[in-house]
């Protein structure tokens, strides 16, 4: 970890440096046909497919790649993850101005980490389109754990229809893709259980957020993939009996969080968005678009084992296979219930912060949630979780609907449960602190930050060599996955220099997160949330890092003039 | 059920507290008395192995001993967790696991210290002394130990560190006894 830390203040110099370690790689962004079994459609992938391939890197080296667009528009390639300049981190507008039709851009950077990542199109709606593939980077120290055989395993959310067309649906009608509408039977299912006047007030409470309790996926309607595998296609991954298997988890998906789970085995967490943390054995874990958690698993029995990754809000899942031979398909679990969204999660049941509390009078105890319970603030305790005195997970709002549970066992990964394997940078005090509270009009589709979409926000402007601790503050009723690049985004779990180094950090509703960043790396960089239809819809920001060493400057200036 | 859970405990500690030396074979004895050796009598040590622990894996990874044979262990941690070096069977391992977890959540086991107030105050609330485990060391970052442990003719041993996750992650080597 000190290597990397110093690679990366040696980025200028290694740039410069015979590429005696270098690889040279060529891709290609086609136009591919995507079946998932159920639907045939047009899709965006790399050297002719989707997914695209497993890129496999060795950390230390400097890598050449040269990106041909064979589309009949813009494209790009971020390197989701990847510390490097920024020139070269692919997202047209910010980092470079993207790649013509027909024309061939070549990447060139160091490689200065390990571990799993992935990339994909920066370009709009691409990436939903199918243009993501896997990046694996080979450490060059021994890992903290031991396996004998790996294999990535690539989540996707393919819809049939193309995301230009996804995006114009959800502007005029925002609920377009939300196929679990309440509906006049569920609203007399209510009033029996809370009563007339209850229900009718609940009802009321979530009209006027113009909301709805079963906004969890607003986009619904699509068939999840493992490695471009539907359930029905089947995706197998071959494995000897007692082995140690690393599978390498990354959600590509546009829009859904998974919850994922292999019946009838523990998985040991090891890495979260390609850093090590102390290994964390669970029965399920809940994946946010875009991160990647690596775990490993030790299947004695001579059988097939299901990998199984429900949407959160269950409205598909996809079945792989993990098994000792050829041809073997797992039984495919059941899908739980949906969940369904609670006043906790519309900011209601917290006086700290306004959220999207349109109705200033209404006191938090008197919300009924749609289960009939009622919301007593913060003291509340998590109603949905079996077998009592769990402590809460404080990354949920006090009585969340979305607060998972394991289907089998009893572990269920937390953030809270994330340490870093060995602190990557000094623990030290932030300098300052930048309040950007995630924001929408549901209504319009409009997605924002501070009330304010891309389209009219100035940029963020850092000082190189701060310290910024960021505090999300939620006023969403959605989950947003917020994504900085080019820096990493250490999570603040309330554990010092042990608090978890990642790229994605995944802001529930009616929460307040916060996260701190080195300020290392000169130049201009993303920073969005990952919902591909979210960021597009403006919650994006540009940031600006000012000033750094003068080798790191001259890199930025330099490379901007080639 | 508890004893049994406060003696997995005092296994996982390997550590003295209250010192009331015990014989790992006598601790688990229900059908398995000898079955993963005892500790050795230092004059009939016939080699010294050192164990380098890092973070999560031994170096060596695995072991060939002599059936009968008597070991002298050099135990390093070189990580920057803490470790445990502790000589039993995969299933001794299994059933201690779940104790080093209550010490993670006692707040004694820290990811890279031992909490020796909270480890008193644990024993303090739970009325139980932890004591010294000759088939185990649990060690900080930068610390070393001895165990000197006579092998018996017949095991199916492993060494393992049952630091929460570590195990899982792989940190457990085979112990093959050679004729």
């Amino acid at each position: 970890m000190k290597f990397r830390f110093m690679a990366c203040f040696g980025l200028a110099a290694m740039a410069l440096a015979s590429g005696a370690n270098a690889g040279e790689y060529n891709l290609t962004v086609d136009p591919v046909r995507i079946d998932t079994g159920t639907f045939t459609r047009d899709g965006v992938g790399f050297n002719g497919a989707s997914p695209g391939p497993v890129l496999r890197f060795k950390e230390g080296e400097d890598v050449v790649i040269n990106v041909t667009n064979n589309l009949s528009e813009l494209t790009s390639i971020h390197w989701h993850g990847l510390i490097l300049p920024f020139q070269q981190d692919g997202v047209p507008g910010i980092s470079y101005a993207g790649i013509k039709p027909g024309e061939t851009f070549t990447y060139r950077f160091p490689i200065v980490q390990s571990g799993t990542y992935w990339f994909h199109s920066h370009s709009p709606f691409q990436e939903p389109d199918g243009a993501y593939g896997a990046i694996v980077i080979e450490p060059k120290q021994r890992e903290p754990f031991n396996f004998q055989r790996e294999h990535v395993i690539v989540l996707t959310d393919s819809h049939p229809h193309r995301g230009h067309r996804i995006m114009r649906n959800l502007k005029m009608m925002p609920d377009y893709y939300n196929r679990q509408q309440r509906t006049i039977a569920d609203f007399v299912a209510d009033a029996e259980k809370m009563g007339f006047q209850a229900a009718l007030a609940d009802r009321l409470d979530w009209g006027d957020m113009r909301m709805m309790p079963n906004d969890v996926e607003d986009l619904q309607g699509f068939t999840p993939l493992i490695n471009g595998k539907s359930t029905q296609q089947n995706w197998a991954g071959i494995f000897t009996p007692g082995e140690r298997i690393r599978l390498r988890f990354i959600n590509s998906s546009a829009m859904t969080y998974f919850d994922i789970r292999i019946p009838g085995l523990k998985m040991t967490v090891v890495q979260a968005d390609g850093n090590n943390v102390q290994p964390v054995p669970v029965d399920e874990f809940r994946i946010a678009v875009a991160e990647t958690y690596d775990v490993i698993v030790r299947p004695t029995e001579d059988k097939a084992y299901a990998i199984f990754a429900e949407s959160v809000a269950r409205t598909a899942s996809v079945r792989a296979t993990l098994a000792p031979r050829a041809g073997m398909a797992a039984d495919v679990p059941a899908m739980r219930k949906p969940p369904l969204l609670t006043m906790a999660d519309m900011g209601m049941a917290h006086g700290d912060h306004a959220g999207m509390n349109h109705s200033a009078s209404s006191s938090p105890a008197t919300h009924k949630m749609p289960d009939g319970t009622t919301m007593q603030g913060a003291a509340h305790t998590d109603h949905s979780a079996h077998g009592g005195a769990k402590p809460r997970d404080a990354f949920y709002a006090a009585g969340s609907g979305l607060v998972p549970t394991a289907a089998e066992g009893v572990k269920f990964l937390s953030y809270s449960d994330l340490r870093a394997m060995r602190p990557l940078y000094e623990h030290r005090k932030a300098t300052r602190e930048i309040e950007l509270r995630l924001t929408g009009n549901m209504e319009r589709y409009i997605w924002s930050i501070n009330g304010i979409k891309y389209s009219q926000a100035e940029p963020i402007r850092l000082k190189y060599g701060e310290r910024v601790r960021f505090k999300f503050v939620n006023e969403t009723m959605m989950t947003h996955p917020m994504h900085l690049h080019g820096m990493w985004s250490i999570l603040d779990t309330g554990k010092g220099k042990w608090d978890p180094i990642k790229h994605v950090v995944s802001v529930a509703p009616g929460t307040t997160v916060y996260m701190e960043t080195e300020v290392d790396a000169p130049g201009e960089w993303a920073f969005h949330c990952h919902l591909a239809y979210h960021a597009d819809s403006g919650m994006f920001r540009k940031v600006i890092v000012e000033g750094g060493p003068p080798k790191k400057q001259a890199a930025v200036s330099g490379a901007k003039g080639g | 059920m508890m004893h049994f859970k406060m003696t997995a405990l005092a296994l996982a500690f390997g550590l003295a507290l209250a010192s009331t030396p015990a014989k790992a074979d006598a601790m688990h004895g229900k059908g398995h008395a000898g079955a993963i050796g005892s500790p050795g009598n230092a004059a009939k040590t016939t080699r010294t192995v050192t164990i380098t622990m890092h973070d999560n894996y031994y170096e060596p990874e695995s072991l060939s001993i002599k059936e009968g044979e008597t070991v002298k262990f050099v135990i390093k941690n070189a990580g920057s967790l803490v470790h445990e070096f502790s000589i039993a069977t995969g299933a001794m391992h299994a059933a201690h696991r779940p104790e080093m977890n209550m010490m993670v959540e006692h707040g004694v086991l820290e990811p890279d210290r031992i909490n020796w107030d909270a480890a008193k105050k644990m024993q303090a609330t739970m009325g139980h002394g932890m004591h010294d485990e000759p088939n185990s060391k649990l060690l900080e970052p930068g610390k070393s130990a001895e165990m000197i442990w006579h092998f018996p003719n017949h095991a199916n041993l492993e060494f393992a560190c049952n630091v929460p996750g570590h195990y899982d992650a792989g940190m457990v080597g085979k112990i093959k006894l050679v004729h």
